[in-house]
């Protein structure tokens, strides 16, 4: 699971691609040291009818691309989806820690899991309408699953292959039946699905938008530009990419479930594209704007952070920024070489560049703090410790004397917007100073992600980052330094280092196998297998990233979603 | 004459079906550029990969992919954009196309006007002081780099001087002329200035040129000899023989900036025009959305020197054979 | 849009010297010259300024540096520390050429020492790529104009084809792909984010501008006496070319060269505003105002003070051209504006 969101800065480029899921969790990060003033309303409270109405109005940069709930696959509008699109299960939708359980959503209750853990089988609620009028069934459930492979949705083959039945599937999308794998019984009104083996992330994977439900007689390909009818209660009324996105009441949704699905606060959201993030800033502080998405430019923080305080929100996520050493190249085929990396580079100086301490922490291990399987630890830092604190440009130069690398030319490849580039000028000054020669590539953001991936394009270093998908320590570990994540010559090839270690990996196996059983020792497990492989430092964790919501004065009852971000229907805009 | 127009426009169908090839092949040159794997969205799986590939036609070999893709840009109409799919290209284009307009025509008719002004009067004052000073108006404004320019007033109006002199002005952006004629006016008006500026200075500076030779001229000195007044022979005479090559100019960079030209200008000034759009393009790597605008953009060009061409051709038959 | 210049004017041998003569009785020009003077004189001296008065090195992050003003040490970017405590920035002007005489960059970096060696690369890159574009446009439009047929036909679609096709359009496309591969033609190997790439690419696209009018005067030239005389007398076309019409064209190809430099050096300015001019570490003063983009709301000397010499330099070297033409060849134009 995976996302980058690249955001943007100004006339840097890059459009924000990503996706998915939030932050951090759990107590002791740097979440509740964090001046911000997010407000995690925790609970479900019930519906204040008296701020009922209006329009909310939000701006980014550019729009994320189709609206089909079960391809898209980007922060901007998962967030969205949240209110207007459901699946079976879903991530509470409350701020706060709570956003990490999974709760029923079409479903009556939890799934009755047997077999094994291979059998789930849920009750659908009754009476749920889509935004046309029509009546959801258990056809619709089936159909919808089908429909992910019909579609090719970017995690068919990853979050879905459990599937009995999928293989065939993803090999011939065109007449995907699913016959043995996903089994309705419309007049029992119930819905079973088999898998080929037991998997504890299934709940969370059903709780994405692409496990959405969608009408049984959607297209059977990407809708792209012409949404699908919703069961939530928002629908779209129009979406043009390059203007705006308007999203009304759906008239035929009713509350069933406030954890699951509550009820909106505004009658109508407006998400416009295409102004600059400068004049998004402008705008959000005139009122002209509720809320940007876009990251802030960085000549506009202090401003937000001092004159605005009481309209940002700043709420750490759970995902980290990362350099990757090819390890099947020189110089990074030499263990030592990795190791003078991770020991020269100043994480305060990546964290400077962002934007200052309160915008991001340092990182020394791969799972971000407050996620499952997360200990603190650092092997390289300055003098020891369990957390970062100072770089040893001794000890790196050292190493490089020592792995006989020294002298190597390195090029580092960044995507071109403000930040990133920023990193990749502090890196190519640092790689300089402790014996390398360093050349920097910047590449547009839309082709830097799978540029880096390719073996093809030989990238010796790379600036990337991940966020989470769900909130599962393999999603970090096993998607991005496995041996199956690493494809030689593919575009898509997710373990950008080339690191295939067959001790690590069986031990990846291992803890996935113990999760299903005890989550808790599963998760002890993941961490010292962060640990070995920092011990082989095939990556460089530079940070963990914050995210700054900017509200207009007028909006109220902001809630932080650690999964899917800030709530958008939950605004008061009355 | 009609042989001159038919080869014109045969040597144009030409260069447009060039600059395609060129946009398509320069496009497929570019490493890590295969949309697929954007498409299939962060660590598909190989089969996946494999279908949205397949899907997209991109595992055909080039020709036929060019064909194809010229085949819906064209034929069909219906050329989708790869980074948002489901978005047609040509709606795109025909929707941006009003900004565009919006920037070009207004600016034009204020460089246009300034530039004869400041142009004529630089002649008429030749020998005096404010000759090179007009003059040196006009070199300062082809100096600025445009979007410095753009930068510069967006950080003027909008935040040093915003709470003072130009509280009046909106957010950068743009508002439909149908919707609200003066805030539509109000939203282009630096964007016309800054535009403006930078070409104003090269029509002032073309046209003293044309002017001062043009008062050296016989048909001139005939005037004189007349005992016309100045004033008369300069805009009578030498100032309307003069306009020809400006006009001729003035047919070339109104095609490329109606084509997207401005493009600097209307990214800074956050305008959604057609140089917007395919610096957008241009970012993501959409190469229907950039094949789209650059054919759009080379049409204009191409029509606009056909034009000056066979005005010329008109004027100055010997030009026909060059 | 072009006259030829009469055979008459070029027999005699005085014609360079009149004009020599000509342009330093052009009062505009002189001054002109005289800062284009100045402005690479400074820039010759970056190493003298960042080694022995400013003690910097401007191409090194100083992301973590601090430096002393007014007898107290003061972080190079500080951080915000009231309200929320979002944001950096950076040192701004100190006013002290010992250090940060305008501030600092977003990594740190002392910008005057920057401008000085962004300068050597604006102003050689402008330079460099009119000398090219002149060349290739002189050789192309004498060529094709002399010649005539099939030669002329292709060389005009191709030149039709660079024309039409938008210049920054072309200029980004042809960026992208040479950023990412670097350029390969023969033996020659130009490196990725090599200083001759965006020469290359700006030279390339620039060709159609001197091409075309030197081509219509070579059409014209081909039809005169003395190359028809030239022809009779069984001269070989490569000394026709060299002896008889190369002469005749060159004063414009010379008039072409300051006016064609200060649009190059806004199109590399241009350029490196869209990220795919010159490639970081080095500077030249379109990636100053680029870095300083990102600073416009707090350091807003940043990105003033490059384009205020951009904006410098190409109006002098404008007004320069202007006198050389007017030395050299009154008629010569150079489509303008972009």
């Amino acid at each position: 699971m995976s996302r980058t969101t690249r955001r943007t800065a100004f006339a840097a480029t890059a459009v924000a691609l990503a996706l998915t899921a939030a932050a951090c969790s759990s107590s002791g990060d740097g979440g509740s040291s964090d001046p911000s003033a997010s407000s995690s309303g925790s609970g479900s409270s019930a519906f204040q009818p008296q701020h009922k109405g209006g329009t909310l109005r939000l701006v980014a940069k550019s729009a994320a691309g189709t609206f089909d709930p079960q391809v898209n696959y980007t922060l901007q509008y998962w967030q969205l989806y949240q209110s207007m699109y459901d699946g079976l299960l879903a991530f509470k939708k409350v701020g706060g820690q709570a956003s990490f359980t999974v709760v029923p959503d079409l479903a009556e209750a939890m799934p009755k899991v047997s077999n094994g853990g291979k059998t789930y089988t849920f009750t659908l609620r009754k009476g749920i309408k889509f935004s046309d009028g029509k009546a959801l069934t258990s056809d619709d459930v089936v159909a919808s699953f089908q429909r992910i492979f019909k579609v090719s949705s970017p995690t068919a083959g990853t979050f879905y292959n459990g599937i009995v039945g999928a293989d065939a599937c993803i090999k011939k999308p065109a007449g995907c039946i699913l016959d043995k794998g996903v089994v309705g019984d419309a007049s029992a009104g119930t819905v079973t699905i088999n898998l080929t083996a037991p998997d504890p992330e299934f709940a969370y994977k059903l709780a994405v938008p692409h496990a959405s439900i969608v009408p049984k007689d959607s297209p059977e390909k990407d809708a792209g530009t012409k949404p699908l009818p919703t069961t939530g209660p928002y629908m779209a009324a129009s979406y043009d990419p390059n203007r705006q996105l308007k999203l009304v009441r759906n008239p035929h949704f009713k509350e069933w479930s406030r954890d699951g699905q509550p009820q909106g606060y505004p009658d109508v959201i407006e998400y416009s594209f295409g102004q600059t993030v400068e004049s998004e800033v402008t705008a959000v502080q005139n009122g002209e704007a509720d809320w940007m998405y876009d990251p802030p430019p960085s000549d506009r923080l202090n401003e937000i952070g001092t004159k605005y305080a009481s309209q940002a929100h700043v709420n750490p996520l759970t995902a980290f920024w990362y350099l990757t050493l090819n390890v099947n190249m020189a110089p990074f085929d030499n263990k030592l070489a990795r190791q003078a990396i991770n020991w020269a580079v100043d994480r305060d100086a990546v964290v400077r560049l962002y934007g200052g301490k309160n915008l991001a922490s340092p990182a020394c291990t791969v799972l971000p703090p407050g996620f499952p399987g997360h200990v603190d630890s650092c092997a390289y830092t300055k003098g020891g410790g369990k957390t970062w604190s100072a770089p040893d440009l001794a000890k790196a130069r050292e190493l490089v004397k020592q792995s006989g690398t020294a002298g190597q030319s390195v090029g580092i490849v960044v995507s071109d917007d403000e930040v990133n580039k920023s990193i990749g000028q502090y890196l190519q000054s640092l790689l300089n100073e402790i014996g390398y020669k360093a050349t920097l590539k910047p590449l547009s953001g839309n082709i830097q992600f799978t540029y880096i991936q390719n073996t093809k394009n030989k990238v010796q270093l790379a600036l990337t980052s991940w966020y989470q998908d769900y909130p599962a320590a393999s999603d970090f570990l096993n998607v991005l330094l496995s041996c199956a994540s690493f494809h030689p010559g593919s575009d898509s090839s997710i373990n950008i280092s080339g690191f295939c270690d067959e001790g690590i990996d069986a031990r990846m196996q291992d803890a996935l196998k113990t999760g299903q059983t005890d989550q808790k020792k599963a998760d002890q497990e993941w961490a010292a297998i962060d640990q070995d492989i920092m011990t082989e430092s095939p990556v460089v964790p530079l940070i963990n990233p914050k995210i700054v919501d900017f509200t207009s004065k007028r909006v109220g009852n902001y809630q932080f979603s650690k999964q899917f971000y800030m709530l958008v229907g939950q605004l008061w805009v009355k | 004459m009609l042989y001159f127009a038919v080869r014109r426009l045969v040597s144009a169908l030409l260069v447009m079906f060039a600059i395609s090839v060129l946009v398509f092949l320069i496009f497929f040159a570019t490493p890590g550029v295969d949309p697929a794997a954007r498409i299939a969205g962060r660590n598909a799986d190989q089969v996946t990969l494999a279908q949205v590939r397949h899907s997209f036609g991109l595992d055909r070999p080039l020709p036929v992919r060019y064909l194809l893709m010229m085949r819906h840009l064209l034929v069909d109409r219906d050329l989708e954009s790869f980074v948002n799919r489901g978005s047609r290209v040509i709606p795109q284009i025909v929707q941006a196309v009003p900004v565009t307009l919006s920037l070009v025509v207004g600016a034009a008719v204020l460089w246009m006007a300034v530039g004869i002004l400041m142009g004529t009067a630089a002649a008429a004052l030749r020998g005096t002081a404010a000759d090179p000073v007009i003059m040196l108006v006009g070199v300062i404004g082809v100096s600025l780099p445009a979007y410095w320019l753009g930068e510069v007033v967006n950080l003027i109006t909008q935040k040093q001087l915003h709470d003072t002199v130009f509280s009046w002005v909106p957010p950068p952006g743009y508002v439909g002329l149908g919707r609200d004629p003066a805030q539509w006016a109000l939203h282009m008006l630096f964007p016309w200035l800054t535009l403006s500026l930078l070409y104003a200075g090269i029509y002032a500076r073309l046209l003293r040129g044309e002017v001062v030779t043009a008062m050296n001229e016989d048909y001139v000195r005939t005037a004189r000899a007349k005992g016309l007044s100045e004033r008369r022979i300069l805009i009578r005479h030498a100032l309307r023989c003069s306009l020809i090559p400006i006009v001729s100019l003035f047919g070339l960079d109104f095609g490329a900036l109606v084509g997207g030209a401005a493009l600097l200008t209307e990214v800074v000034f956050g305008l959604p025009g057609v140089g917007k759009l395919t610096y957008d393009a241009l970012q993501n790597l959409d190469l229907p959305v950039i094949m789209g605008t650059v054919l759009y953009a080379a049409f204009f060009v191409v029509l606009a020197n056909a034009l000056v061409d066979v005005l010329y051709a008109r004027l100055d038959p010997r030009a026909r054979h060059a | 849009m072009t006259a030829p210049v009469t055979s008459r004017a070029r027999r005699s041998p005085g014609p360079w010297r009149t004009a020599a003569a000509d342009l330093l009785r052009n009062r505009s020009a002189v001054a002109a010259a005289a800062v284009l003077l100045v402005v690479v004189a400074l820039s010759l001296c970056a190493p003298l300024y960042a080694d022995h008065i400013a003690h910097t090195d401007p191409f090194q992050s100083h992301v973590s540096g601090t430096t002393v003003v007014d007898g107290r040490t003061v972080p190079v970017l500080t951080p915000s520390t009231t309200g929320l405590g979002l944001g950096v920035t950076p040192i701004g002007p100190t006013w002290d050429t010992g250090h940060y005489f305008l501030g600092a960059d977003n990594q740190g970096r002392d910008v005057m020492a920057r401008l000085l060696y962004g300068g050597r690369t604006s102003l050689l890159i402008g330079f460099s790529a009119a000398l090219l574009t002149c060349a290739l446009g002189t050789f192309v439009g004498v060529v094709a104009g002399y010649l005539g047929g099939a030669v002329d036909a292709v060389v005009s679609r191709v030149l039709d084809v660079i024309w039409a096709f938008p210049v920054y359009l072309l200029a980004i496309c042809l960026s992208v792909v040479l950023l990412t591969n670097g350029l390969r033609l023969g033996p020659v190997t130009v490196e990725a984010g090599s200083l001759w790439l965006p020469v290359v690419i700006i030279a390339a696209i620039y060709v159609p501008y001197v091409a075309r009018p030197l081509r219509g005067q070579v059409l014209v030239l081909r039809n005169k006496e003395f190359i028809q005389a030239a022809v009779g007398s069984g001269a070989p076309t490569s000394r026709i070319l060299r002896r008889e019409v190369l002469p005749n064209v060159l004063p414009t190809a010379i008039v072409f060269v300051p006016l064609m430099t200060a649009l190059a050096m806004l199109t590399e300015s241009a350029l490196s505003f869209l990220s795919v001019g010159v490639q970081p570490p080095d500077a030249s003063w379109g990636t100053i105002v680029q870095d300083g983009l990102g600073l416009l709301y707090t350091r807003p000397a940043v990105t003033i003070a490059p384009g205020l010499l951009i904006a410098l330099t190409t109006a002098a070297l404008n007004v320069l051209g202007d006198g050389v033409r007017d030395a050299l060849d009154p008629s010569a134009r150079l489509r303008g504006g972009v």
